[in-house]
C-alpha cells in the first residue's frame, strides 16, 4: 500500500510534467494544424538553458526556470516566424520536415555548446515528505503544485483575457477570427511561444530528477504526441487527463511489472483507445 | 464612402469578378443581386480583405484598401458579416458578440453596441450564455450580424443574411438590416430575394458572370423589366 501510494504521487509528479508538455503542443495543433515535431526538443532546450542559468550563471532555482521560460517563449516565436510562416500555403508534409529540421538542429546547437554527455542538474530542492506512510520527495510535491498553478493561469488566460482568447477564436474558426480583426500571425507567434515557454517549464522541474542530454527530448516527443492524440487532437482537457492516465499507467506499469513495459505502455494505451474512440477521448472536431 | 474601380478577382488560373465597379455612399443602403456563381461572395470577400484582388482598386474613405489585409480593413470600419457565418462554434452567444469589439476594445462603447444588439435581436438576451453552435439557423445569423456591429462599423457587408432561413425569418432578418440602416450604418447586402431587397435599399448593382451588368437606384430596378424577369418571376 505505501508503494501504491508512492508510486501514484510519482505518478501524479510525472503527469504534471507531461501536461505542462502536451498542452502547448495541442494548442499548436489546434491553432496552426501542425503536428509541430521539434516540441521535444524544445524541452531539452528549456532544460539546458534552465541548467546554463543555474549552473553557469548561477541565479536561483526559481528564476533560472523563469528566465529559461522567457527566452523559449521568444525562441517559439522565432520557430513560427522563420520557419512555420514561410510554409503556411504548402502542404503539410514541409511543416513536419521543417520541424524535424528544427529539431536536429536544436539538438546540434545543444551538443556544440555542452557536449554529448549526460549531465546532472543538483536538485536545489531536497528533503521529502511522509504522506500516508509513503515518503514523496520534495522536488515532486513541487512539480505537483507548480503544475496546478500554472494550468490555472493558462486557464484564467485563455478564457478570460483579450488576447488569450484570440487563441481560441482562431482556432475555432479562422476566418471569423481575422474578420473581427484578430491577426492571424500574431496568434501564432503567441501560441508557439507559449508551447515553448509551458515545455520549459515542464523541462525545468523535472531536470533534477532526470539526467540532461542533447537527446532528452526524444522520448517525451514520442509520449506526448501520444497523449494529445489520445485526449483528441486540440482538445485542452483531452491533453490534461491524457496526460495523468499515461503517466499513471507509466508509472504503475514500471512498478508492479517491468520499466521496460512502463516504457511501452503509452502506446498500448493508445492503441487501445484508438481502436475503441479513433477521434480521442475528447475529440473536436477539426475544421481546415 | 467605399468605390470599386475595375476590380478583377480570381482563384487560380480562373477570375470570377472581371472589371467590377461598384460605389456604396455613406448610410445608403446598396444591395448586390445576382445568381449562385455571380460572384457576389468573392466580390465581398475581396472588399474585407479575405481574398486579393489581381487587378483594380479599392478605397474606403479615399484611403486605398486593396492590399490591406482582414484583420487591418475591420478596423477601418468595415464589417464583413460572410456566408456560412464564422462563428465560434463553442463559445457562448455573449463572447461571440463580445469578441466583435477587438478592433476596439473601449468598453463604454462595447457596453452600448452590445445593449443596441440585444435590443435589435431580444432573442439574443435569453440565449447569452449558450454556444453559438447550439442556435438554430436565424439565431446564429442574428449573432454573426450582432457580432459585425459590435465592431462598430460604418460600412456593414451582409452575404446573403438570409440563405438557408424559413420565409418568416427570413422577413426578420431583412427587418432588422432596414432598422441598422435607419439608425446610420451604410449596409452593403446581397441578397436572391430580389423584391425584398430592393425594396429596403437605396440603390443596386446587378451581377451576372462576374459583371456589372444593371445597377441603379433600387426602385428604378425594382421596375426595370429586364430585372423583373430575372429576379422577380413576373
Amino acid at each position: 500500500m505505501t508503494l501504491f501510494i508512492q508510486q501514484l504521487f510519482n505518478g501524479f509528479a510525472l503527469g504534471g510534467v507531461y501536461c505542462l508538455a502536451a498542452i502547448g503542443l495541442t494548442l499548436v495543433f489546434g491553432v496552426l494544424r501542425i503536428p509541430n515535431l521539434a516540441h521535444g526538443s524544445l524541452y531539452m532546450l528549456g532544460a539546458y538553458v534552465t541548467y546554463f542559468f543555474l549552473t553557469t550563471v548561477g541565479v536561483p532555482y526559481v528564476a533560472a526556470i523563469g528566465i529559461a521560460a522567457l527566452v523559449l517563449f521568444c525562441l517559439g516565436i522565432l520557430l513560427e516566424r522563420l520557419v512555420f510562416r514561410p510554409l503556411q500555403n504548402s502542404p503539410h508534409t514541409h511543416h513536419m520536415i521543417a520541424a524535424i529540421g528544427a529539431m536536429f538542429f536544436f539538438q546540434a546547437v545543444a551538443q556544440a555548446i555542452w557536449g554529448a554527455d549526460f549531465r546532472r542538474m543538483e536538485t536545489p530542492i531536497s528533503g521529502s515528505l511522509h504522506i500516508l506512510g509513503a515518503e514523496i520527495s520534495a522536488q515532486r510535491i513541487v512539480i505537483i503544485v507548480t503544475a496546478v498553478v500554472v494550468l490555472a493561469l493558462l486557464t484564467w488566460f485563455i478564457k478570460r483575457s483579450i488576447h488569450g482568447q484570440t487563441i481560441e477564436a482562431t482556432e475555432q474558426d479562422r476566418t471569423g477570427a481575422a474578420l473581427v480583426g484578430i491577426n492571424p500571425s500574431m496568434v501564432a507567434m503567441l501560441t508557439l511561444g507559449l508551447s515553448a515557454l509551458l515545455v520549459t517549464i515542464a523541462a525545468g522541474l523535472v531536470a533534477p530528477i532526470n539526467l540532461l542530454s542533447p537527446t532528452m527530448g526524444d522520448s517525451l516527443n514520442l509520449k506526448v504526441f501520444a497523449i494529445i492524440i489520445l485526449g483528441g487532437l486540440g482538445s485542452l482537457p483531452g491533453a490534461i487527463v491524457g496526460s495523468f492516465v499515461l503517466a499513471i499507467a507509466e508509472t504503475m506499469t514500471s512498478t508492479y511489472i517491468s520499466s521496460a513495459v512502463g516504457e511501452v505502455i503509452a502506446f498500448v494505451v493508445l492503441v487501445a483507445v484508438l481502436a475503441i474512440k479513433p477521434t480521442g477521448l475528447f475529440s473536436k472536431a477539426v475544421q481546415r | 464612402m467605399l468605390t470599386l474601380n475595375n476590380v478583377s478577382v480570381g482563384y487560380d488560373a480562373i477570375d470570377v469578378l472581371h472589371g467590377v465597379s461598384i460605389t456604396a455612399k455613406p448610410g445608403e443602403l446598396t444591395v448586390i443581386l445576382g445568381a449562385n456563381g455571380s460572384g457576389k461572395t468573392t466580390l465581398f470577400k475581396t472588399i474585407s480583405g479575405l481574398l486579393r484582388a489581381r487587378t483594380g482598386t479599392i478605397e474606403y474613405n479615399d484611403q486605398a484598401i486593396q492590399r490591406a489585409r482582414a484583420n487591418s480593413i475591420v478596423k477601418r470600419g468595415i464589417a464583413h458579416c460572410p456566408e456560412g457565418r464564422h462563428l465560434f462554434g463553442k463559445m457562448s452567444v455573449e463572447k461571440n458578440l463580445r469578441l466583435g469589439t477587438y478592433p476596439h476594445r473601449n468598453r463604454a462603447r462595447t457596453e452600448e453596441i452590445l445593449a443596441e444588439v440585444l435590443d435589435l435581436f431580444p432573442i439574443l438576451r435569453e440565449k447569452a450564455s449558450d454556444p453559438a453552435g447550439s442556435l438554430s439557423g436565424g439565431q446564429q445569423q442574428m449573432v454573426a450580424i450582432g457580432r459585425a456591429l459590435m465592431s462598430d462599423p460604418s460600412l456593414l457587408i451582409l452575404d446573403e443574411p438570409s440563405m438557408g432561413l424559413a420565409p418568416i425569418v427570413v422577413d426578420q432578418v431583412l427587418e432588422s438590416v432596414a432598422q441598422i440602416n435607419r439608425n446610420g450604418i451604410g449596409v452593403l447586402l446581397s441578397e436572391q430575394n430580389a423584391k425584398a431587397s430592393l425594396a429596403i435599399a437605396h440603390r443596386g448593382y446587378v451581377l451576372a458572370e462576374g459583371r456589372v451588368v444593371l445597377e441603379g437606384d433600387a426602385d428604378q430596378l425594382l421596375h426595370n423589366p429586364d430585372v423583373q424577369a430575372a429576379y422577380l418571376g413576373l
